[in-house]
């Protein structure tokens, strides 16, 4: 699981970028000002995300506990739920709780301190909403806990320029916009493969 | 509200809601001399400084207000199928322009399903080529599906992206027809603005201007004609006299309301917030809600079946480059008795970019962790064609009202959605067409994401008052000062990109508001 573009770094682009876009990417690398979520919910949103994310990095978790801190404190909507499940807000912070009190009846353990294998479990269990009956919560409600929390740990994941950098994104672009966009040809600009001469 | 042109007076018009439909209106009202004022909801976006090439920025440019959605299929709103702001849902649509075809227009002679609509292909005809016209679609010199083929107003664009390239060589391959995708996106200057630079970013929304909006081109237009605009003003009811006309809007600015008069109040507001709006504006002359007589209101609601299957290829597709669709099919388009259901679809080649991807695949495919890292990593070997698949209309699939309320106190909208059997088979056909396609192009087909995308239906046009909301010239049957003109009139959702039509709707409709003056 390496990236096929090593060396390769969008922020080296940004003087390319407009302003606004340009500040926008910056301020996912910190520092963060959290709003809402307490420093126990913060690292549970963090061990929860390397899961969902398979990433480490603390800057980065750092980043994306910041983004879901953000969109559970902003008071507009959240597009579409499910009736009976509760908003946002409530439905992560609640569905936090439960996950550490899950750890602690079924390891004895406070879910940060579960080894990751037995975090993995757990998670995957909130996933298929199979622990309902100890939860109190719905079959449904778990599952739309889990699918809350992955989208938007997955959405602020990728929306963080190491990533892009990894996965041979070109991010930004504007105003330079792309003239080769055919097969096999790159702009000058663009990540390359390794080993490969792609566009030269 | 300081600075009111048109705030003691009664307008002739009152436009809620000022994306596809209601920016063409308030634009073609305002051209024919009409006073006339368009509410919306949202922000005025200027594009230099309101958008960005980001992703994550862009989910501000959606209507996010929470409604419930539910049914066997729950819809995804947001920024899947809706837009805030001046523009609408233009602001960040693909800009894929498609005219429907004469078929959808009479679906029950044809196929014996859903219902004919009270206006025909050749009604349309005259106005989806001024629109054209008027903004310079891009499209290539023949077009081989449909009633319309070609020339474009403008060329087709070139060079197209790779994730096109493959696309066409699967379908030359197969003996599919293809072609370059008729796009509301310049290949030329035109306007001051300047053709595409395939930076990739259309539902992120265009900063340089490639792209048409309503945004940057009808509602400029509007206001050099002497149209208001009102951004930020959330209509929250429609007023109706003791004689059961409506008299004009209430709306909130700010924390508090105002009303604006006006002789005739058009609904843009799109297939959620305008049956909502219709249904909280009851009043003790319409206890259902207004334009309700026939209880259709918020009924036969329609997304397009949006499945998106991506394959991987041994050499980069890059689907982040370029403009997003850039080569499209029709060739399943018509009814096909073999097929085994009716009605069809249209497929995109269709790029993507790193959220968008790795969201959908994490919330819709169960695809997360490390299965969806090592995914993204190898993300610029995958290709991906976009089914747009007509639905058929159901009752059942509708907006009603919920028990929560929103901050203005109104109740939520809440939407209720399943496929049908028909919808159902026509997804697994399209499916395997995507497969096959990018089988023969050399690629290995991965994964199947499920996704729905545009929505229509919920106020639909008919002659028959008792089966319909609206007649062919979008009035409400109930109330003759009463308009509803957007995708709320559908009657079918066709199988293609419905903005085009949309408009033609909208402009039509202009002028008969225009011709009553």
């Amino acid at each position: 699981m390496e990236s096929m573009y090593p060396g390769y770094n969008v922020l080296d682009l940004q003087d390319e970028w407009d302003p606004h876009t340009r500040e926008i990417v910056n301020r996912r690398l910190g520092p963060f000002t959290f709003k809402l979520l307490s420093p126990w919910e913060q690292a549970m949103i963090k061990a929860v995300a390397e899961h969902l994310i398979c990433d480490g990095r603390e800057e980065i978790l750092e980043w994306v506990a910041f983004h879901v801190d953000e969109q559970l404190a902003k008071p507009f909507g959240e597009a579409q739920r499910k009736p009976g499940v509760p908003p946002q807000k409530e439905l992560v912070r609640r569905g936090l709780k439960t996950l550490d009190l899950w750890a602690k009846k079924h390891f004895s353990e406070a879910f940060l301190k579960l080894d990751a294998s037995r975090q993995l479990q757990l998670i995957s269990s909130f996933q298929q909403g199979s622990f309902h009956k100890d939860t109190g919560w719905e079959t449904d409600v778990q599952k739309e806990f889990f699918k809350k929390v992955l989208g938007l740990v997955t959405e602020a994941y990728y929306s963080h320029p190491w990533v892009w950098s990894e996965i041979g994104y070109g991010g930004p672009a504007y105003p330079r916009g792309y003239v080769r966009i055919e097969l096999g040809i790159t702009d000058p600009w663009e990540p390359r493969r390794v080993g490969t001469n792609e566009g030269s | 509200m300081k600075d009111r042109k048109f705030g003691k007076e009664e307008v002739d018009v009152a436009v809620v809601g000022l994306g596809a439909a209601g920016s063409v209106l308030l634009c073609d009202l305002a051209e024919a001399g009409l006073r006339v004022v368009g509410i919306e909801a949202g922000p005025f976006w200027d594009p230099q400084n309101d958008f960005a090439s980001d992703e994550l920025h862009a989910k501000t440019l959606a209507w996010n207000d929470t409604r419930l959605s539910t049914g066997q299929d729950p819809l995804q709103l947001g920024s899947n199928n809706s837009g805030r702001g001046v523009g609408g849902g233009t602001v960040h649509f693909t800009g894929v322009f498609y005219r429907f075809h004469p078929s959808d227009f009479k679906v029950r002679t044809l196929d014996g399903v859903a219902e004919d609509w009270p206006i025909s292909y050749a009604d349309l005809e005259p106005f989806y080529a001024k629109i054209e016209q008027d903004i310079k679609v891009s499209g290539p010199r023949e077009f081989p599906w449909g009633a319309f083929h070609g020339p474009y107003p403008y060329p087709e664009r070139e060079p197209i992206s790779g994730n096109a390239q493959v696309f066409r060589k699967g379908c030359e391959a197969l003996g599919i027809k293809s072609t370059v995708a008729p796009l509301a996106i310049l290949s030329a200057p035109y306007a001051g603005r300047p053709p595409c630079t395939n930076r990739g970013f259309c539902n992120q929304g265009c900063m340089p201007n490639a792209k048409f909006s309503t945004l940057i081109h009808h509602i400029p237009r509007a206001l050099k004609a002497g149209a208001e605009v009102l951004s930020d003003c959330m209509a929250t009811r429609i007023l109706v006299n003791k004689g059961g006309l409506v008299t004009g809007v209430e709306f909130n600015h700010n924390g508090r309301n105002y009303q604006q008069k006006a002789k005739i109040v058009v609904l843009s507001a799109f297939v959620i917030e305008t049956p909502r709006l219709l249904l909280n504006s009851a009043c003790s002359q319409f206890p259902d809600g207004l334009a309700n007589s026939s209880g259709l209101v918020g009924k036969y609601i329609m997304p397009h079946s949006g499945h998106d299957v991506y394959a991987r290829f041994e050499e980069e597709i890059r689907l982040y480059k370029g403009t997003p669709v850039l080569a499209v099919s029709q060739d399943f388009y018509e009814t096909d008795q073999s097929r085994g259901f009716v009605r069809g679809y249209s497929l995109n080649a269709h790029g993507s970019r790193p959220v968008g991807l790795a969201r959908l695949a994490a919330l819709n495919a169960g695809i997360w962790g490390k299965q969806l890292r090592e995914l993204m990593l190898e993300w610029n070997h995958y290709a991906r064609i976009t089914l747009v698949g007509e639905v058929l209309p159901a009752l059942s699939n509708c907006v009603t009202l919920s028990d929560e309320k929103d901050e203005y106190g109104l109740p939520r909208a809440q939407v209720s959605f399943s496929y049908g059997e028909n919808d159902r088979k026509l997804i697994a056909h399209g499916i395997e067409k995507c497969k096959e396609i990018l089988t023969a192009a050399g690629g290995q087909p991965a994964l199947v994401i499920p996704d729905s995308a545009h929505l229509m239906g919920g106020c639909r046009m008919g002659n028959d008052p008792q089966t319909s909301v609206v007649n062919r010239f979008c009035q409400s049957h109930d109330i003759p000062n009463l308009y509803i003109c957007d995708a709320s009139v559908f009657v079918t959702s066709g199988g293609a990109n419905p903005t085009e039509t949309v408009m033609a709707i909208a402009s039509r409709t202009a002028g008969h508001i225009a011709s009553l003056a």
